[in-house]
């Protein structure tokens, strides 16, 4: 918990020289006084200031960021709108969203565009509240680990095709999270390398056969 | 629609309260317009336009449920 020292003329003022500051409501610190600061005689002769110790009640950012990713998604998806209700979890410090409710795939889209768009929405929307970087993952019909496996399968296929022929084979355009997928599902075949090639957001997956 | 745009774009900006969202209703396609503070455009926009680009994917699957089309247009 962070902790900081204000002061004032007053007791009172020290603490809303505080709940300023730190621009928190009373509510959210925990206050410890000091020193209660002292009017002196006239307010001239021995006048003190109030001294207090403010410690703030706050969430650690993975639980806000969990509870924020969780509103913002449910309110959006009541905007579309769509009868699905979110729930949430963390894992490693990641905060998962299951979309729960909706079984015709209008939210996950054509090759999981619409989800990973919501996804992408989300992130910066509590990227922006909180100003910090947190991974929030969407999930829908199980979606992700259906994808996961389907990729999977395809870079063992390709990783096949490629030993066979001994030349390199590609993938499509993929984004950052499915090359992961390809790259590590072949890491352990001393047989074959992976690179990604082309520019921007969406690369290539390149198998190599390596040469013996 | 207007709503939703008006909800993912007031989160985004700095100055929410310029947030304006204008919905021009056709037979089937609508347009959706979208105003916001200059100095914002870039935050509804996105590097390569990924932003815009993602609250066009939700648009258009919230769009499909109501079998219409929707189309967003960032104004500057």
């Amino acid at each position: 918990m962070e902790t900081y020292e204000f002061e004032g003329k007053t007791t009172e003022e020290a603490i809303e020289n505080a709940s300023r500051e730190l621009n928190l409501p009373v509510e959210d610190l925990r206050i410890d006084v000091i020193e209660p600061g002292s009017a002196g005689i006239f307010g001239l002769v021995g006048s003190k200031k109030a001294k207090i110790r403010v410690r703030v009640n706050r969430l650690p950012d993975i639980e806000e960021g969990t509870r924020l990713a969780k509103e913002t998604l449910s309110n959006i998806l009541a905007l579309i709108p769509v009868e699905a209700t979110v729930r949430a979890e963390q894992s490693n410090g990641r905060i998962n969203l299951h979309i729960e409710g909706d079984r015709s795939g209008l939210l996950i889209g054509r090759k999981g565009r619409t989800l990973d768009a919501l996804q992408f929405i989300v992130n910066k929307i509590v990227y922006k509240a909180l100003d910090k970087k947190l991974n929030i993952v969407l999930d829908s019909e199980n979606y992700r680990q259906r994808k996961k496996d389907s990729l999977t399968q395809l870079a063992l296929k390709m990783g096949e095709k490629a030993k066979k022929t001994k030349k390199p084979v590609t993938t499509n355009l993929l984004n950052p999270h499915d090359r992961r997928i390809i790259h590590l599902a072949l890491k352990n075949d001393e047989d074959l390398d992976t690179k990604s090639r082309g520019e921007g957001l969406l690369k290539k997956v390149v198998i190599i056969p390596k040469n013996k | 629609m207007k709503d939703l745009i008006a909800y993912i774009a007031k989160a985004l900006v700095d100055k929410p309260e310029e947030v304006v969202v204008t919905e021009i209703e056709g037979e089937q396609t609508s347009v959706i317009e979208l105003k916001v503070a200059k100095e914002d455009l870039g935050k509804v926009i996105g590097k390569q336009g990924r932003t815009a680009r993602a609250m066009r994917t939700i648009l258009s699957a919230a769009s499909t449920k109501i079998n219409k089309r929707s189309v967003l247009e960032i104004i500057e």
